[in-house]
């Protein structure tokens, strides 16, 4: 009888949870991911697959854990009771999914080959407008300002991590969910997990952040600065006697210019713009832009928070590194906010034209939501100046400018 | 803390903010030539003004409501639609 109960016992994980009971620290996190994204609403179209492959990942006796590589491609795992050692990038997908399990095939097979990102790129796409940055063009440029927290930031954390790992850390700073996670696979896939989390986490808290560095940066009359007051003063030249023609040939044009200036950011730039061109064309490409809009961003996303969650395994999270990303993650997107608004302070110095700080602050990805937060701010002074519209155009040109730093950190760091 | 990246992160910095600038003016720039070659060779054909509504339809929705549903049916249907009439259910 003691016997059956035994095994009963071994059968369950509570066993090694005693064992291990630093498993029931990331069980909670996973709890706390949950609520944040269930109740809270903190991004929960990933932030609960992501949160659910952490739980799933960190019941002992699971095998749900992804189990990462390490420099030398190898993958050390339990097999007929003993530690094995293999280079996973000789090994077969099946056996991928025999010896690790079903999680660490999803992750090889989808994540680590680089897939789900410029497949999440092209759904983005699909749902991008570019008529606001089209129309508010010179606007484009604070995308570019807005890149400086990942520079800034990759020359703190190289005193502290490798290059290729701090340049992973730094480009959370570009405010790009998707971008973050594919620089990552590409240079420092070890750090995927924590990277991911952190990246998510601060897109989630934009509506904290973004006010926090305005308010640290800004003054009321800058603030209140009517962009469609400065447009009647000052109006622009250009018409639009085309748009919809206009909006099909951008990103044909986009992808070219990228294509021939930065080849390695064309995996996500070129994803992007494809999405953006099937959305554009109309009724003939519907049926792909609703694909690429619906089931396949979809399913996409669901496959990526689930393997990205699952990477957060106890070892692979509780470490010096993690509070490391954390924190440099913060820097980053700070800095990214304030090297956008420092631009527009520059340049209302020299122009007659002036223009608000929060089309500066947008310039960071994280579409819509960093513009509908600074849209806010600025409705806060003044009830009649509305600066979405403006602020979609740096907002937009944020994600071209956060695709082409990581294609450019991958070129020289890959 | 180990400084030897330093000098490498510095260079990065240099080259990565000089080439996300760099491709995004040439993007505005590209951008505001498209504009000019659409609006000078590829200009929408102006629409025919429409005709004056008769007074029982203009009854049904208000002005707003109608600029409004045309201009919905219009960014729907890439232009190519056209409301020609409105009516209650």
């Amino acid at each position: 009888m003691l016997e059956i109960l035994q095994k009963i016992y071994d059968m369950t994980a509570f066993g090694e949870l005693v064992e291990s009971p630093q498993s029931l620290i990331m069980i909670a996190l996973a709890f706390l991911l949950l609520y944040l994204g269930i109740k809270k609403q903190f991004e929960p179209l990933l932030l609960v697959p992501i949160a659910f492959g952490v739980l799933i990942a960190n019941f002992p006796g699971g095998g749900m854990g992804v189990i990462g590589a390490d420099g030398d491609g190898m993958v050390h795992f339990m097999k007929d009771g003993k530690m094995v050692a293999r280079a996973v990038y000789e090994m077969s997908l099946p056996e991928i999914a025999h010896d690790m399990g079903i999680m660490n095939f999803l992750y090889y097979a989808l994540i680590k080959s680089g897939l789900l990102p410029p497949i999440i790129f092209m759904g983005v796409g699909a749902l991008t407008d570019f008529g606001p940055m089209l129309r508010n063009l010179k606007l484009a440029i604070f995308g570019a300002g807005a890149q400086f927290g990942i520079f800034a930031v990759l020359l703190v954390a190289c005193n502290f991590f490798t290059m290729k790992e701090a340049a992973s850390l730094a480009i959370i700073g570009g405010a790009d969910g998707p971008t973050a996670i594919f620089t990552t696979i590409k240079l420092a896939p070890h750090l995927l997990g924590p990277i991911a989390i952190a990246a998510y986490s601060y897109m989630a808290l934009v509506p904290v952040i973004v006010p926090l560095v305005v308010k640290l940066t800004c003054s009321k009359k800058e603030l209140m600065i009517n962009m469609k007051e400065q447009d009647k003063k000052y109006p622009s030249k250009s018409e639009f006697k085309n748009m919809q023609a206009l909006k099909i040939i951008f990103p044909i044009a986009t992808t070219t210019v990228v294509a021939l200036i930065v080849p390695d950011a064309v995996a996500l730039v070129g994803m992007l713009m494809f999405g953006n061109l099937i959305k554009e064309i109309g009724n003939s490409t519907s049926r792909i832009f609703d694909a690429a809009s619906n089931a396949i961003m979809n399913s996409a996303t669901i496959f990526l928070g689930l393997c990205v969650g699952a990477t957060m395994t106890t070892e692979a999270f509780l470490n010096l590194q993690t509070i490391g990303i954390v924190c440099g993650g913060f820097l980053a997107f700070g800095f990214s906010i304030f090297g956008g608004i420092m631009l527009v302070k520059i340049i209302n110095l020299f122009s007659k034209k002036k223009i608000n700080p929060l089309i500066g602050a947008t310039g960071l990805s994280a579409v819509p939501m960093a513009s509908r937060v600074a849209n806010d701010i600025a409705l806060k002074y003044d009830p009649r100046n509305h600066v979405l519209n403006y602020c979609m155009s740096s907002n937009v040109s944020g994600v071209i400018g956060s695709a082409v730093a990581a294609g450019i950190l991958i070129k020289f760091l890959g | 803390m180990d400084c030897q990246n330093l000098p490498e992160a510095l260079r990065l910095m240099v080259v990565g903010m000089t080439t996300v600038f760099s491709v995004l003016l040439i993007i505005i720039g590209f951008g505001k030539t498209l504009i000019w070659a659409v609006n000078k060779y590829l200009p929408e054909e102006e629409q025919p003004k429409q005709q004056a509504r008769p007074a029982a339809q203009a009854a049904v929705v208000s002005t707003d409501v109608a600029q409004a549903i045309a201009k919905a049916v219009e960014q729907l249907t890439g232009g190519k639609g056209k409301v020609e009439k409105i009516e209650k259910i």
